[in-house]
């Protein structure tokens, strides 16, 4: 069964019939092309699939594409402003926080929503926000420290 | 600089399951619930009706079509007790393992293929499976190959030193026993690969995600029966590896599949598949005995060594050869063995095939050589620092040839312990140790010491120590770099760009990393041999292309090449700083402009006209020793303060600290990023990680759900230190580190737990020591 | 046995997105078989792609999630009232649920991670009817309601007669979990949520307890304690209760207490926990659950860490 779904991805609009059993990680992969979202465990545990669903982090894993009509959705590529890297990301890249990647834009998603959410955090709040991204190769250090460091670019304004 | 990263941010990566070709078809595999089945009758036809089934390839196929696996390494020519199976990707006239595929199912679409799956109808005569390994080595068990006479598919014994004389001059004997649970690495990317057959040129292209795109070059062409010139694998991004992208059997079936139906055929394997048929790994046992004096002088250890290898060690994955630095790597960093001896057998199972997971198989070896020293301590009532520090090698007795003949290069073990100690304040930590226990609390302060051999280069077996680079300078300038040091989310691809741009005087944003593939003869990442084999390959090519340069420039600007230098790209005199000309002028003067004609006369004599070097590097340490498999020995310690909760068995992490010794650092970020990565991997497997079989062979966690890997909240911060103790063996002093960390933290945290739990008297026997069985091993204690 | 395929694929479905509870209720009625609820999807859509969503027959997904009418927080004078297609993390940061029912908030709180939470809804939570759903413990202990909606009917439930095995609750076919009651207990009492899981976050529970005792003049008047995970159902104990109810308060008491709780427990061993441990973990987190409920703070969260 095909379900018509209207959606905004990245500020997009997109009128689109998808598959009533089809995730809203195959649409985005598969139909919007939209790369960064990642096949992890689809089973909601380790995060690669994260995006912003009207504003909050999900699992694109575990809603169906038909259950986003009418939403809003961000990943990593809303983010950019053209070619240019949100501050977030440079962050992630000047404190190492890039290893094999897989993870990356999913914990990115996660670091954005916390960072426009929380007022002010310690290194604990941060581990309890990223606790639904699993990543493999890094212990979470510097990507703990990345988040740190984009904190401070939001706080001075550079940010958006 | 850091291009790739700024691709993987910014969702540019390029994994396998990003790949879309035109046509492109989709795979799957089915595989057997049972863990030991007689096949049947394999019926496909209800499957292949299914709109948009294109093939459905079963094991009748590839034992027609296919030669069974290749075996990556086998000892029985030199008389060893080694056994190779013959076996095909897909089962033939039976299944061994719970998720052993019988089918691969081709169609227009994942959900296609997958609803096809249940369309298979295969009839199966179930077989008594044998799990366990103990019952594995009894007479009359099960046989998993029936062809042999019994489960033991490797069998060898390891006799250095003299043993007796090691136990006849001991104050004391002490019995120890460790058992290490079956774990593996689950990097968030599982395996998968696109194959793209052309049928006019005969070429198999594919795409993978793979650590050594060479050796699986040479493994699908085998299987495959082409000659390996039609088959080139370029590596995509690759999703984390931890050794379980080191396997290529089921890459076989899909290129096999692109053959079949003429189409490019992409398979991206499930996470649960990925946990169901591997690869594995640890899953040892260690009985053994050590022979120890009243000071704590370690003379000798004797033990017997099993290992579950699952359905077999050697054809789709490298389980057995483990076996070998596992004994090998026990004497650690300890000086004063006279003997070692241990009986080592690699025992085949109804379960899923074992590879390699960072730490291979040395990680077994030094890990039971940390509980020994635990236990040492304990029972002679010595700090385990102590301990330690009368047994090390000392600074000047390197080169040092090890009882097992491994020739260490160098190092400062007292320096890197006595930092480690500092860093993690042990002496502050006993303190509150005391503090605590008056209070009801249990707090343990653990100690461990590694000597990681690193860089492997062993006979008869595809890890024989094959490395290249190339270096060149395009024609407008630019450098572009290629070795096999497969980019794998290690941070190889800034560590080769940082190499590189040091030697050669380039800019760094001038270096252009290649695409990993196969056209390269080396064979990849593992061992922790990046740092070693091919940077030690790619440090040479870049020193004689920075050679050819200075020779092409001086001719150019009419200078001797004595004097020129180069920096940031930029050739200049050091006597005239007139003469100055960039890579780029360089370039097109090399290339075109005269170009070859206008050339140094003795190059053009001597052929060597190109800006474009390659070369290769075999260890120095194991070309002189040839017992030495290894290239590089780092040394590290950790240190682990937990506190154990004994009503519930949680154990929280309150203080971790590291120090490291790999020699070089080639990058600093990198090297940190790897040990971090890796310390939070060992505490997995210290605290939570098991894979858990039933009797029957069936597993009953495959999926992050149950298997338990620490999240941001279980990862404690992490107090680093190094220092540095240049390899006299390698190009720059440096070593290999990769799989250090996961062998020290996992030995750490679970020497803390026994230190928090010594008023209860408690030998840890296994890991992982989970909240369940810590609280057991209290209550029992309690009880008797 | 069906053969291992690593993920399955969604079944073919029907999808109906009913945005008002009457709707849905007459989509049940006229559609009568194959009929799935799906709100938040955390655990249905890892179900079916385990293969566990029977392909035999059509299958019709109601998706209830877009329904306005059953996602609020309320409060009345004695009672707070969540719409079941709520959000966890909007029951977890809810100042009305943290005010008034903070060991609601906790476990909602501690229920999967970020990303789960903002999907999860807290009627899915306790339709899915998991042994070890998290928000199940708090609200027995708080003597929740539910408000179960047929085509023509209605009826308000106590929760502990709405769980009926794992994965089984009272539901007949057609009805609807549209909301839960939740009655607001004396501020004096003092309430608490545990979870013990194998890891410190983002994890299942091997035992989840919620405590919520009243005292007066040092003898136990209303003792709740209600635990997940131990039993095909989450259950009260009330052995427990009445042992502590009339009792003066002190360490042994409530450490013999808690010991009560092992006797109405009825654990599995499974490849999480024993049941031995679980069955010794009822006993440690009740205690601990009882003592903290005279801490001062009115709940603490506790995921092993001593």
């Amino acid at each position: 069964m095909k379900v018509p779904i209207k959606t905004k991805v990245n500020g997009k609009l997109y009128e689109q019939e998808v598959e009533a059993r089809s995730t809203l990680l195959d649409i985005l992969r598969d139909e919007l092309k939209i790369k960064s979202v990642h096949r992890g465990c689809e089973d909601g545990e380790c995060g690669a699939c994260t995006v912003l669903l009207n504003g909050k982090p999900v699992c694109s894993c575990l809603v169906l594409a038909a259950q986003v009509d009418g939403a809003e959705i961000t990943t990593v590529e809303g983010l950019l402003k053209g070619d240019e890297l949100h501050p977030l990301m440079l962050a992630f890249i000047e404190n190492h926080a890039v290893q094999c990647g897989y993870c990356t834009p999913g914990v990115i998603m996660t670091a954005y929503y916390l960072l426009n959410n929380l007022a002010d955090f310690t290194d604990e709040d941060l581990r309890r926000g990223i606790e639904g991204n699993l990543c493999r190769c890094t212990g979470y250090i510097h990507i703990i420290k990345a988040i740190k460091a984009a904190k401070k670019c939001k706080d001075s304004g550079n940010w958006w | 600089m850091e291009e790739r990263e700024r691709r993987l941010v910014s969702g540019k990566g390029f994994y396998v399951d990003d790949i879309e070709l035109p046509n492109m078809a989709h795979c799957i595999f089915v595989g057997s619930p049972y863990a030991h089945a007689r096949i049947k009758s394999v019926d496909v036809s209800r499957a292949l009706r299914l709109n948009g089934v294109l093939a459905i390839i079963t094991g009748k196929e590839v034992a027609k079509l296919m030669d069974p696996l290749p075996a990556t390494s086998n000892y029985e020519a030199i008389g060893w007790h080694w056994r190779t199976p013959k076996v095909y990707p897909l089962a033939v006239d039976k299944v061994r393992f719970q998720g052993e595929p019988v089918a691969a199912i081709i169609a227009e679409h994942p959900y296609i293929a997958l609803d096809a799956a249940d369309l298979i109808d295969i009839e199966y005569e179930l077989l008594p499976p044998v799990s366990d390994v103990n019952e594995a080595m009894q007479p009359g068990s099960p046989l998993v190959y029936e062809e042999w006479e019994d489960n033991m598919q490797v069998h060898l014994e390891f006799n250095f030193g003299d043993i007796d004389a090691a136990f006849k001059e001991a104050d004391r004997i002490l019995r120890v026993s460790w058992h290490e649970g079956r774990v593996s690495g689950f990097p968030i990317e599982a395996r998968g690969c696109v194959a793209s057959y052309d049928r006019i040129t005969g070429m198999l292209n594919m795409w993978s995600s793979t650590q050594a795109p060479f050796l699986g070059r040479q493994y699908i062409s085998s299987a495959l029966r082409l000659p390996t010139n039609k088959v080139r694998i370029v590596v995509a991004d690759v999703g984390g590896a931890f050794g379980n992208k080191l396997n290529w059997w089921k890459d076989t079936v899909v290129g096999l599949g692109s053959i079949v139906t003429g189409r490019p055929v992409k398979w991206v394997e499930s996470k649960r598949e990925l946990f169901l048929t591997g690869s594995h790994n640890r899953d040892v046992t260690w009985e053994g005995e050590v022979a120890v004096k009243n000071d704590g002088s370690i003379l000798g250890v004797k033990a017997k060594f099993v290992k579950d290898l699952g359905v077999e060690g050697t054809n789709r994955g490298s389980a057995a050869m483990g076996i070998i630095p596992a004994c090998c790597s026990v004497p650690n960093a300890y000086r004063l063995f006279k003997g070692l001896k241990i009986e080592a057998c690699g025992v085949v199972t109804n379960k899923s095939p074992y590879c390699a997971y960072r730490g291979y198989g040395k990680d077994k070896g030094i890990k039971f050589m940390e509980r020994i020293m635990q236990i040492v301590s304990r029972e002679l009532n010595i700090e385990p620092e102590q301990i330690r520090l009368g047994n090390f090698i000392q600074p000047h007795q390197f080169p040092y040839k090890q009882i097992s003949g491994y020739v260490y290069d160098s190092g400062d073990y007292p320096a890197v312990l006595k930092k480690a100690l500092k860093l993690g304040k042990v002496d502050l930590w006993r303190e509150k140790q005391r503090q605590a226990r008056k209070q009801g609390k249990y707090i343990g302060v653990g100690v461990a010491f590694m000597v990681e051999p690193a860089g492997v280069a062993a006979p008869h077996c595809i890890y024989g120590g094959l490395t290249q680079a190339r270096v060149r300078i395009t024609s407008d300038g630019l450098v572009e770099v290629e070795n096999d040091q497969t980019e794998i989310g290690q941070g190889s691809t800034i560590t080769r760009t940082k190499v590189v741009a040091n030697i050669l005087g380039a800019k760094i944003d001038d270096i252009e990393v290649k695409r990993d593939s196969s056209d390269m003869p080396g064979s990849g990442v593992y061992s922790s041999r990046g740092a070693v084999y091919p940077t030690g390959a790619l440090i040479r090519a870049a020193r004689e292309l920075r050679v050819r340069m200075i020779k092409f420039a001086g001719h150019f600007l009419n200078e001797e090449p004595a004097h020129i230098d180069i920096t940031d790209g930029v050739f200049h005199s050091t006597k005239d700083p007139t003469k100055r000309m960039s890579l780029k002028e360089l370039a097109d003067c090399a290339y075109f402009r005269p170009g070859p004609r206008g050339l140094p006369h003795d190059m053009q004599v001597k052929h060597e006209i190109l800006l474009d070097v390659s070369a290769s590097w075999f260890s120095p340490n194991t070309a002189q020793n040839p017992t030495s498999t290894y290239a590089t020995y780092c040394s590290g310690a950790d240190i682990a303060v937990v506190e154990v909760d004994v009503e519930t068995g949680a154990v929280s992490i309150l203080k971790y600290a590291h120090v490291h010794d790999a020699g070089t650092l080639l990058d600093k970020d990198v090297v940190e990023g790897q040990i971090f990565g890796g310390i939070v991997q060992g505490i997995g497997e210290a605290l939570s990680e098991e894979l858990v079989y039933t009797r029957s062979g069936e597993l009953l966690n495959n999926s992050y759900t149950d298997y338990v890997m620490p999240t941001a909240q279980d990862s404690p911060d992490i107090v680093m230190g190094h220092i540095e103790t240049p390899s006299p063996f390698t190009e720059l002093g440096q070593k290999g580190i990769g799989e250090a960390p996961v062998i020290t933290s996992k030995a750490a945290i679970i020497n803390a737990i026994e230190d928090a739990l010594s008023p209860f008297n408690i030998r840890v026997p296994e890991s992982p020591a989970t909240r369940e069985r810590i609280r057991r091993w209290i209550l029992e204690s309690q009880e008797g | 046995m069906r053969n291992f395929v690593g993920l399955r694929a969604i079944p073919e479905m029907e999808y109906h997105r009913p945005i008002a509870l009457e709707q849905a209720l007459k989509l049940l009625s006229e559609l009568k078989e194959g009929c799935k609820i799906i709100a938040g999807g955390t655990d249905l859509v890892p179900a079916a792609r385990r293969g566990r969503m029977s392909s035999s027959g059509h299958i019709h997904i109601i998706d209830i999630s877009s329904i306005k009418d059953l996602d609020y927080i309320i409060k009345e004078d004695d009672m707070i009232r969540i719409g079941a297609v709520t959000k966890l993390s909007e029951v977890g940061a809810s100042t009305v649920v943290k005010e008034h029912v903070p060991i609601l908030a906790e476990a909602a709180s501690q229920t999967g991670s970020l990303q789960v939470r903002n999907l999860g809804t807290i009627g899915g939570n306790l339709c899915n009817a998991s042994p070890a759903a998290d928000t199940a413990p708090p609200l027995l202990a708080l003597d929740a309601r539910v408000n179960i909606r047929g085509i023509d009917k209605q009826r308000l439930v106590p929760l502990k007669e709405f769980f009926t095995g794992p994965g089984e609750t009272i539901l007949a076919p057609g009805e609807i979990l549209a909301e839960v009651q939740i009655p607001i207990t004396e501020p004096t009492a003092g309430s608490c949520f545990i979870k013990l899981g194998r890891r410190n976050a983002f994890t299942l529970s091997i035992v989840s307890v919620a405590t919520l005792v009243k005292v007066k003049d040092g003898i136990f008047d209303d003792v709740r304690i209600a635990l997940g995970a131990v039993a095909p159902t989450p259950i009260r104990a009330s052995k427990a209760e009445k042992y502590l109810t009339g009792k003066k308060v002190s360490e042994q008491v409530i450490d013999d207490g808690a010991k009560v709780v092992t006797s109405e427990v009825k654990p599995i061993s499974d490849v999480r926990a024993s049941a031995r441990y679980r069955k010794d973990m009822s006993y440690i987190v009740t205690k601990r659950a009882l003592t903290m409920c005279f801490n001062g703070s009115q709940v603490t969260s506790f995921a092993g860490k001593g």
